[in-house]
């Protein structure tokens, strides 16, 4: 009987075996070459983002609802026109005086008109009707447990090592999930290139050295911006928490957000 | 030795052939950076840092106009140059690009009255403060609380 897995068979089993081994290493390196070639981009040198922990949080008390801070968003980071897609925008909540029942307060009526851009047009609320009011500036929360993130069915959406949130465009498939799950209201979908949209805390500016744009132009640093692994002297992002009772929005919901609101009322979601 | 059974011989085969197709596939699908940082594309963070920033930031206007920016007073001390003036970046590169247009539109959209504004952040009611007059009339604008 003459065996089947004769020596030379053996042989050129174990050298194809080796051979696949071997140029798996080469093929990958050839591989991550072509790829540096085509994506190159031109990233700020030298940044590290295992070394960088960014938060952003809001004084509500400070802000006064000039929307330039929405404004500059946009500009800054080429979004859209057009009233529903914001990386930012600015709420003006009005609490109404109560009526004849015994209630502390009365009906809550919130406008955000064109995400508070060129400011905010005169209440129709007339004034003697207003228990209070105040502007809440709106941002992605960077939850530490993202429902948007657990939500994406291709990992497009994930938690950067220095704290931020990002989408990678280049796998969004644009199913609209994360904007069904964030609670916040912080995504929308690109109306050009289909993919999801939000804060990225402008990555290319904090990588840069630079304060995110909304917080560089706000005229009364309602915005505080910080990096928490390396806090300088007089950090205005620790003295915001030491000096402030801090929030967040909508804790019951166990998505832990990292960005801290002063000052904020309960009627605030 | 005894030979191994054909059918078992294909069976064998057929799972080296499936396991390193798996790995091929793997090897040429998964991109380079994937798992640098976390299960996503490491490259994906440093595309997102590679937009161009429009707002220059307040040093960059220093470098020439730190007579201006070194004067301004009161509560428009703390401003940066940016939240009036646009972005500088294109103005920053060639002097000759001119920042955005400042308008009474500029002034009133931190200063006209509206119950949600801190009461004491300045604010007026247009038809009552000196209507048809600019504001820049009466407010320099980098010392609000002096007249030209």
């Amino acid at each position: 009987m003459k065996n089947s897995c004769s020596r030379r068979s053996l042989l050129a089993l174990l050298t194809g075996g080796i051979g696949w081994l071997a140029t798996r290493p080469i093929a990958q390196a050839a591989k991550t070459a072509v790829k540096h070639v085509f994506a190159s981009a031109k990233t700020p040198e030298g940044y590290d983002p295992t070394k960088h922990h960014w938060l952003m949080c809001i004084d509500v008390d400070r802000c006064i609802g000039c929307g330039t801070c929405a404004e500059a968003c946009k500009a800054e980071n080429g979004v859209p026109r057009g009233a529903s897609y914001f990386r930012t925008w600015v709420e003006r909540y009005i609490i109404k005086k109560p009526g004849s029942n015994a209630a502390l307060r009365g009906d809550v009526v919130v406008d955000s008109p064109n995400g508070g851009q060129g400011g905010f047009p005169p209440s129709l609320v007339p004034r003697q009707d207003i228990l209070k009011a105040f502007f809440v500036p709106k941002l992605c929360n960077l939850c530490e447990h993202s429902p948007c993130a657990q939500a994406c069915p291709v990992g497009a959406t994930f938690d950067t090592p220095d704290g931020v949130v990002l989408v990678d465009p280049t796998y969004c498939i644009g199913c609209g999930f994360c904007i069904q799950a964030c609670p916040y209201g912080c995504r929308f979908m690109n109306p050009e290139t289909h993919t999801a949209e939000k804060c990225t805390l402008c990555y290319h500016r904090i990588t840069r050295g630079l304060k995110p744009a909304c917080a560089e132009v706000c005229p009364t640093q309602a915005r505080i911006f910080g990096d928490l692994k390396n806090p300088t002297e007089n950090d205005p992002l620790q003295e915001f928490i030491k000096k402030n009772k801090v929030f967040t929005l909508k804790p019951h919901l166990g998505t832990e957000p990292r960005v801290l609101y002063a000052n904020i009322d309960k009627e605030v979601r | 030795m005894q030979r191994m059974p054909p059918q078992v011989l294909r069976l064998v085969l057929l799972t080296i052939a499936i396991v390193a197709t798996y790995g091929v596939a793997r090897a040429l699908l998964t991109p380079a950076t994937f798992g640098r940082y976390g299960h996503y594309r490491g490259a994906a963070l440093e595309e997102t840092a590679s937009r161009t920033p429009l707002y220059a930031g307040a040093k960059a206007c220093n470098e020439c106009h730190d007579d201006v920016s070194g004067k301004a007073t009161k509560g428009h001390k703390t401003i940066s140059c940016e939240s009036c003036h646009g972005p500088t970046r294109a103005h920053a590169r060639d002097p000759d690009v001119a920042t955005v247009k400042l308008t009474d539109n500029t002034c009133l959209r931190c200063h006209l009255s509206d119950p949600a504004r801190p009461p004491r952040h300045k604010q007026i009611v247009t038809i009552e403060h000196y209507p048809g007059d600019r504001c820049i009339e009466c407010h320099l604008p980098h010392q609000p609380n002096k007249s030209p």
